[in-house]
């Protein structure tokens, strides 16, 4: 459904993306994992015929999206990363207007959006807070019904309840085998929604495959605090153990973990253990030490 | 160091537009200081000058307009307040822009107080009008070397002052009626609505005798106290503190409510000056068959339907009053006639007869019309590149409209609005005429009304095309640029004998005269050939450029 080859877009002497290539099936939910500026949302307006790429190609459907985007934009619903609407317009006025542009939507299904999303629809988009603001965005992408939704961090804003609204719409939209291209950088997200992943980093699509390779770069760290001092040595080298700090205290352990925990929890349960606090680590710090620290080139792997 | 607080910072953003309207308006000053001896070549053209002058003590004063000082005075009268708009803008911005825009909470989240906040960007406001009268003096004194005006440095400075303090009570009223507004548009507008009205208080007691205390409501009554270019007219010192008084007066009033209301939120107003709840509009909750929203060309309309009305009030208006002025200096026309053989011939020349003389001074005062109606398209394509650069057509664009069709239908809307503008101007024109008996061809009238649109539309063309490779704000200063150009060479190029070739750069000459000589065919067709040219180019360049890059 979507296919870009060599996909290569520069502002001015400044790095947009090179030569990103990738594949998306009809009716995939494909994620689309990278830190800040790492060219995702370059990569979403070449899609959208919004910016002019310098070199490749970009299709939807079959269509090339420079030279075919009124067609291609028929059959697709957008939300930009960072939405800019009329402040003086109501939301249920935004949302009438482009129903119209789109040659008129489903009402019933309208109203039904709107309430899913708690939205009201009276006030002027300049009142709206943030989490409203995106959910406007998100409801007139999903109205008419598009086969292909291309998402830019959709869910930014969003309060949790929302964000499960929001994770059950595009678990319909799967489920009647539409496409849905994600851009996020919150890898919890990609890993409920999606079932293919791309990366991208400084402009380069560095990997691209299942939603299960996510697992052998997700790490976690763990922090342990004893009661009394304990060396970290007395966890080095235990299964999935990538790292060991000893925290300036004294009495507690920050582990890096990739895999599974069960050595580590075995481990510090041999001392009087205060408290234990996992936290999954940003996006970013995964690529820096993925990526950066041991100074791997960038290649893409496709994984099937 | 100018981003090291605060009042650097808002004295940094108002580097160009201190440079820019500082000069600009100096410019003005110095222009027509410098074509005043050409003026005055003989005593029969000076005595025509201060005839003509005092047919027009309505608009401005006449004081020693055979003086280059009291000329320059005289000339820009009320246009010079101009610079008013600016600090108007300003006063709007630097508070409510901050909170629409969302930066006043990180502004705020410093360890600085409101208060503390608020007077620096102030302060960086007055400083910034300041350096602007001083810009403006100096090429005012540069002007008046060269016309070997009597008036001294000191004098061009305390012209500088006493604009940049009137300037600033503007700023003050809209800084004030922005801690009442939930955008920085509403205070700018009413406060822009201030100032025209105050203009006419002003002119008030000029016409009416016995009505000065209606003057002096108006802060340009103060400001007119002051003439200190005008050889042994000078300063009034207290017309000068009290500008300043009401300026500090209203600043600390907006400061003093700023540091006390919520941010993003307003002052909340008395009871009894508050929408009762059944009587504030509630919009359905989606409203689908709302005709405003069926395409980007009603859309488009609907979103410039505020400014046209208020654009068309004032356009058409002017026209109307002005057939009405000069009907009622008939009489005083009929004497200049008789005093200023010099004149007669000149009017003569231009009308054929002296049965259409009325038409003539009537043309020359239309001559103002199009400038407005260009103004007001400016103004709306500025829109257009303000929209794009802020990222809002990005949603629109991602609907299956083509962005040849979205443009062409912005620029069909604004087209529509110009159309608008310039027929109500005719129909207004035409009834003044009637309603107050003075003869005007009727062909002639709608052909001085009508030919206005092509004017229009070139300068927004021209707008929309540029706004595919610069910036909003270099789209616009670009324009504006443009359009005091084509002004000065049309309206002051003759006075200073510039060659044909010169004067035919402007749009303004192929415009021509069309109240007294009808529509000038070929140069209307040549500028609306140039417009659909530049409408084409800007076209090419949309449908092909990055979006909100």
């Amino acid at each position: 459904m979507i296919e870009t080859a060599g996909l290569t877009k520069r502002y001015g002497d400044k790095r947009g993306i090179t030569d990103v290539a990738l594949t998306v099936e009809e009716g995939e939910v494909f994620g689309f994992l990278g830190p800040n500026g790492s060219g995702k949302t370059t990569t979403i307006r070449v899609l959208m015929a919004l910016l002019r790429a310098d070199r490749g190609s970009a299709r939807i459907a079959g269509m090339d999206c420079w030279q075919q985007s009124v067609p291609i934009k028929r059959l697709t619903g957008y939300v930009p990363g960072e939405p800019s609407l009329d402040p003086n317009l109501t939301g249920g006025q935004i949302l009438e207007y482009f129903a119209h542009l789109r040659g008129g939507v489903d009402q019933g299904y309208l109203k039904q959006l709107v309430k899913r999303l708690d939205l009201d629809t009276s006030r002027k988009f300049r009142q709206y807070s943030t989490g409203n603001k995106r959910k406007v965005v998100l409801i007139q992408a999903f109205m008419h019904r598009p086969r292909v939704l291309i998402l830019d961090e959709p869910t930014n804003g969003l309060d949790p309840l929302n964000q499960q609204e929001f994770d059950h719409m595009v678990k319909e939209v799967r489920d009647e085998g539409r496409t849905v291209f994600l851009s996020s950088h919150v890898l919890s997200e990609v890993e409920r929604n999606c079932t293919r992943v791309g990366i991208i980093r400084t402009g380069e699509l560095v990997r691209v495959g299942g939603i299960h390779e996510l697992k052998d770069i997700k790490r976690y760290e763990i922090t342990i605090v004893f009661t009394d001092s304990v060396p970290p040595k007395a966890f080095d080298g235990l299964e999935g153990v990538a790292h060991v700090d000893a925290l300036p205290d004294g009495r507690s352990i920050r582990l890096a973990i990739q895999g599974s925990a069960d050595a580590v929890i075995k481990a510090a349960a041999q001392h009087r253990v205060i408290s234990l606090t996992s936290h999954e680590p940003s996006l970013e710090d995964i690529f820096l030490r993925y990526y950066q620290a041991d100074g791997r080139a960038p290649e893409t792997e496709h994984v099937a | 160091m100018w981003l090291s607080n605060i009042f650097f910072k808002t004295l940094r953003d108002f580097r160009v537009a201190i440079v820019g309207w500082g000069i600009g308006t100096g410019l003005l000053v110095y222009i027509v200081l410098a074509s005043f001896a050409s003026l005055v070549t003989t005593p029969q053209a000076r005595a025509s000058l201060v005839t003509l002058a005092h047919g027009f003590s309505w608009l401005a004063q006449p004081i020693a307009v055979d003086t280059p000082g009291g000329y320059a005075t005289f000339k820009y009268g009320p246009v010079i307040l101009l610079m008013a708009i600016w600090a108007l803008s300003t006063g709007g911005r630097i508070i409510r822009g901050e909170e629409e825009r969302g930066s006043m909470d990180v502004l705020l989240s410093l360890p600085e107080g409101r208060t503390r906040v608020a007077l620096q960007k102030l302060a960086a406001v007055w400083l910034a009008l300041l350096g602007m009268g001083l810009l403006i003096a100096l090429l005012v004194f540069a002007g008046g070397r060269t016309a070997h005006a009597s008036f001294t440095f000191i004098d061009s400075l305390l012209f500088g002052l006493n604009l940049a303090l009137v300037s600033a009570v503007f700023a003050g009223i809209a800084l004030l009626l922005s801690q009442f507004t939930r955008e920085r548009g509403s205070a700018s507008g009413l406060t822009g609505g201030l100032l025209l009205v105050s203009i006419v208080l002003d002119m008030v007691h000029r016409v009416i005798p016995n009505a000065e205390w209606v003057s002096r409501l108006s802060p340009v009554y103060y400001y007119n106290l002051s003439r200190p270019l005008v050889p042994g007219y000078g300063t009034n010192g207290g017309a000068m503190l009290g500008l300043l008084t009401v300026s500090l007066l209203l600043s600390g009033a907006a400061v003093w409510l700023f540091a006390r209301r919520d941010v993003g939120g307003t002052v909340r107003l008395p009871a009894w000056l508050r929408l009762s709840r059944a009587a504030e509009r509630r919009e359905p909750m989606l409203p689908a068959n709302d005709w405003s929203l069926r395409s980007v060309y009603w859309r488009s309309l609907a979103m410039i339907l505020g400014a046209t009305s208020w654009w068309t009030l004032g356009i058409a208006g002017f026209a109307a009053w002005m057939v009405v002025v000069v009907k009622q200096t008939e009489s005083q026309l009929a004497s200049i006639y008789q005093s200023s053989p010099a004149l007669k011939g000149f009017l003569s020349t231009l009308s054929g007869t002296n049965a259409i003389s009325n038409a003539a001074i009537l043309s020359a005062l239309f001559a103002f019309v199009p400038v407005a109606l260009m103004a007001f398209t400016v103004i709306q394509a500025n829109r257009w590149s303000a929209d794009e650069e802020e990222g809002r057509l990005e949603l629109l664009l991602a609907t299956p409209q083509p962005r040849l069709r979205v443009m062409a239908a912005r620029f069909a809307a604004l087209t529509t609005s110009t159309i608008f503008i310039a027929v109500v101007t005719m129909i207004a024109t035409l009834a003044a005429s009637v309603l107050s008996g003075v003869r005007l061809d009727g062909g002639n009238v709608a052909a001085a009304s009508l030919s206005m649109i092509p004017l229009a539309l070139l300068i927004a063309a021209l707008g929309y095309a540029f706004s595919g490779w610069f910036k909003t704000a270099f789209d616009t200063g670009l324009l504006t640029f443009l359009l005091a150009m084509w002004f000065f060479i049309s309206f002051l190029g003759p006075d200073l004998k510039w060659p044909d070739a010169s004067l035919r750069v402007s749009p303004f000459y192929y415009y021509g005269t069309p109240l007294l000589h009808g529509l000038a065919v070929e140069g209307t067709v040549g500028i609306l050939a140039a417009a659909v040219l530049a409408l084409a180019v800007g076209t090419f360049r949309f449908a092909r450029k990055d979006i909100a890059v």
